[in-house]
């Protein structure tokens, strides 16, 4: 159950994404790289499934929608698949996460290594909110696969104290500035390795609907995220309370 | 003819302007094999023999929510037990080889009326501002568990409880929400209205609480007030308050605290005035509290640990619980049962609780807790292993009561008991 907390971190995270407007330092070219996939109040319905080799270990559907980026992002998630944690409701607010299970009206609080278990920290990893929790420290061209990159490298920001990950090497095609490949460290360690796929155009921005996150310590371990559904839904700033998740009627993006 | 299909267009497109639901339609059966141990007098004679029974119950429950419009939705829980030994004890025997039962736990109408910020409830519903796990001080109107499925996790909240009938309005605004609840009075005659046992509990009070949450820094804070009556003609038509406070927050990666109490202006219970000749008497505590505080703790490798400390106002202590322990002694089966008159294992004041769970590999998970009366050292202590796959869970549990025979655990006539529990969800 706590890698399904973990995985819906991932999903919480992925769906961040940073605003920014082009310019040409690399602060702001990292911000345009943010901005090109980041869509205000986002729903969605994602699929995630943890592989051990081939082997699947579990797949997991939620629904959602999420507010924010960064580590100031909010999010309420939904479990719909598998049937046996299907209905449990889950808050965002940053570092602090709530679950509640079903015809239960309490939310049980949740300690951010209770959520970050198993492949947990992915979530850390593909949070997208570059720009906003990162500075960059250097950027220079990179050649990835075959294709023209820009790679930065950025090391958190003094502010951003719940940012999981001290530094990131982030892999952004040159030509699209979309995010390619980024690694993670704490320190010189490699905690994870992400991969962005299947670009789409959707809402007007241009969003990776596959993210597939590898741990450093074990790359046979990889978690394959992928949009199933995404749409937008503005809501009042109230909604991601302790409060109202028992009120909460999850539904799909329209 | 040509307005046919132009209606059952119209209808699928008012159909399709509603968002879909999760979880429309929600299912679980479990079904329980439960051996239990117990202590039985020995014919006449006053000495106790072990007895042992198997108790065999098949659960199920059936949600469902349906939106109706945007904001306004019905959600409801229907749930139903089959059981062989509802006493849970083979010293007490059914009337019929199958004892049924069932209820509706929730039926509610929910209206965001201003989305996000005024949300009115109407209907059927469970309340718990709780946030303790094998007690819970600020649940004050819980009608507790149904079924037995509730204490294979040491958890104080069951897998299912019947909530109450009533209109329930909450206000959030910035970190605050303002709740409260009314619940009327809706008594019934179990000999006279048979078929709503089968649907509801009675309502034998008019109660409204009220709840102020608050967010402070990374804190919930929460206080609540409950006032009850039976009103003009009942058995208790005094007015009863109960107030309680909670806070629950993180330290660091790894902790969770949590912290609560309440306080009733009254609170019965029947005391002991002659242990020997078996003689009570009924005792009213006033301003009778009621404290936990605990931590979970999680480290790096998917291990939790979790204590709690309770504190029971209104249990006994001192020459009181001396009394009860000796009461208890010599009574043989015979007399009123005066050590669960609080609950199961709840007679004392002080009471300790440690939990320990992990994952064993990706499908299966084990944990063990025990519980502890502080003030005789006695305690109950399971062990529990659940495998998980996506619409079936297994759960082995086994149960034991431990302690000397003046302790309140030891005086309990559960031995041990173990626990074959499988869930299907829908």
């Amino acid at each position: 159950m706590k890698k399904i907390f973990a995985v819906s971190l991932i999903a919480v995270s992925v769906l961040l994404g940073a605003s920014g407007v082009f310019a040409e330092t690399p602060e702001e070219l990292l911000a345009r790289v943010d901005a090109r996939r980041y869509v205000p109040d986002l729903s969605f319905v994602l699929q995630m499934t943890s592989f051990d080799k081939d082997a699947q270990v579990e797949s997991n559907t939620l629904w959602g929608f999420i507010s924010g980026v960064g580590t100031q992002n909010k999010s309420l998630i939904a479990f719909a698949d598998p049937a046996s944690v299907k209905g449990r409701r889950m808050l965002m607010d940053g570092n602090i996460v709530y679950l509640l299970f079903p015809r239960t009206t309490n939310p049980i609080r949740l300690s951010p290594l209770q959520v970050l278990l198993g492949q947990a920290s992915n979530g850390d990893v593909v949070r997208t909110g570059f720009s906003q929790d990162y500075d960059v420290t250097s950027l220079t061209d990179a050649d990835r696969d075959g294709v023209a990159c820009l790679k930065f490298d950025l090391s958190v920001k003094a502010g951003s104290k719940d940012a999981s990950y001290a530094r990131v090497a982030l892999w952004v095609e040159k030509e699209t500035l979309r995010p390619v490949y980024a690694e993670f460290f704490t320190g010189d360690k490699l905690l994870k390795k992400a991969f962005y796929k299947s670009y789409t155009e959707a809402l007007g921005k241009d969003i990776p609907f596959v993210v597939d996150i590898y741990d450093g310590d074990n790359p046979q371990k990889h978690t394959v995220m992928e949009y199933k559904k995404v749409g937008q839904k503005h809501v009042a700033p109230t909604v991601f309370r302790r409060d109202y998740l028992p009120s909460w009627t999850p539904e799909q993006p329209r | 003819m040509s307005r046919i299909p132009v209606m059952v267009a119209a209808v699928l497109a008012a159909a399709a302007a509603f968002p879909r639901p999760l979880a429309a339609w929600e299912g679980q059966a479990l079904l329980d094999v439960l051996p239990t141990a117990a202590l039985a007098p020995n014919g006449a004679s006053s000495s106790l023999m072990q007895t042992e029974t198997t108790e065999v119950t098949l659960q199920g429950a059936l949600s469902h929510t349906q939106p109706i419009a945007e904001g306004l939705s019905l959600a409801g829980t229907m749930w139903g037990m089959a059981d062989t030994l509802p006493s849970q004890t083979p010293l007490y025997t059914p009337p019929s080889k199958i004892d049924l039962e069932s209820r509706i736990l929730e039926l509610k109408l929910v209206w965001e009326a201003v989305p996000g910020t005024l949300i009115v409830t109407t209907g059927k519903e469970v309340i718990h501002p709780s946030s303790g796990f094998f007690r819970t001080p600020l649940n004050v109107i819980s009608h507790g568990a149904l079924g037995n499925a509730a204490n294979i996790s040491g958890s104080a909240v069951g897998t299912w409880e019947e909530g109450w009938i009533g209109e329930d309005v909450t206000v959030l605004f910035g970190s605050f929400s303002l709740s409260n609840f009314f619940s009327p009075r809706l008594p019934w005659g179990s000999g006279t209205d048979t078929m709503l046992r089968w649907i509801s509990f009675p309502q034998n009070d008019w109660q409204n609480l009220t709840r102020l949450d608050v967010r402070l820094g990374e804190a919930d804070i929460r206080v609540l007030g409950l006032l009850s009556t039976g009103g003009p003609g009942t058995a208790d038509p005094d007015l009863h308050a109960t107030f309680g406070a909670g806070v629950d927050t993180n330290i660091g990666e790894a902790l969770t605290v949590r912290a609560e109490a309440s306080i009733a202006d009254s609170v019965s219970r029947v005391v002991v005035t002659d242990d020997k000749l078996l003689l009570s008497a009924s005792q009213t505590v006033s301003w009778a509290p009621r404290a936990l505080a605990g931590f979970t703790w999680t480290n790096k490798d998917q291990l939790s640990i979790m204590a709690e400390y309770y504190y029971n106002g209104s249990g006994f202590a001192g020459d009181d619980y001396q009394n009860l322990i000796r009461y208890t002694q010599n009574r043989h089966g015979t007399g009123a049962d005066l050590m669960d008159q609080f609950g199961t294992f709840s007679a004392g004041q002080h009471y300790g609780f440690a939990r320990i769970s992990g994952n064993i590999g990706d499908k299966l998970s084990a944990a063990a807790w025990t519980q502890m009366n502080l003030q005789d050292l006695s305690g109950l202590s399971a062990i529990v292993l659940t495998l998980t796959y996506d619409r079936w869970t297994v759960n082995a549990s086994l149960m034991d009561a431990w302690g000397s025979t003046d302790t309140e655990a030891g005086l309990s006539p559960l031995l041990w008991r173990a626990d074959l529990e499988v869930s299907l969800y829908l």
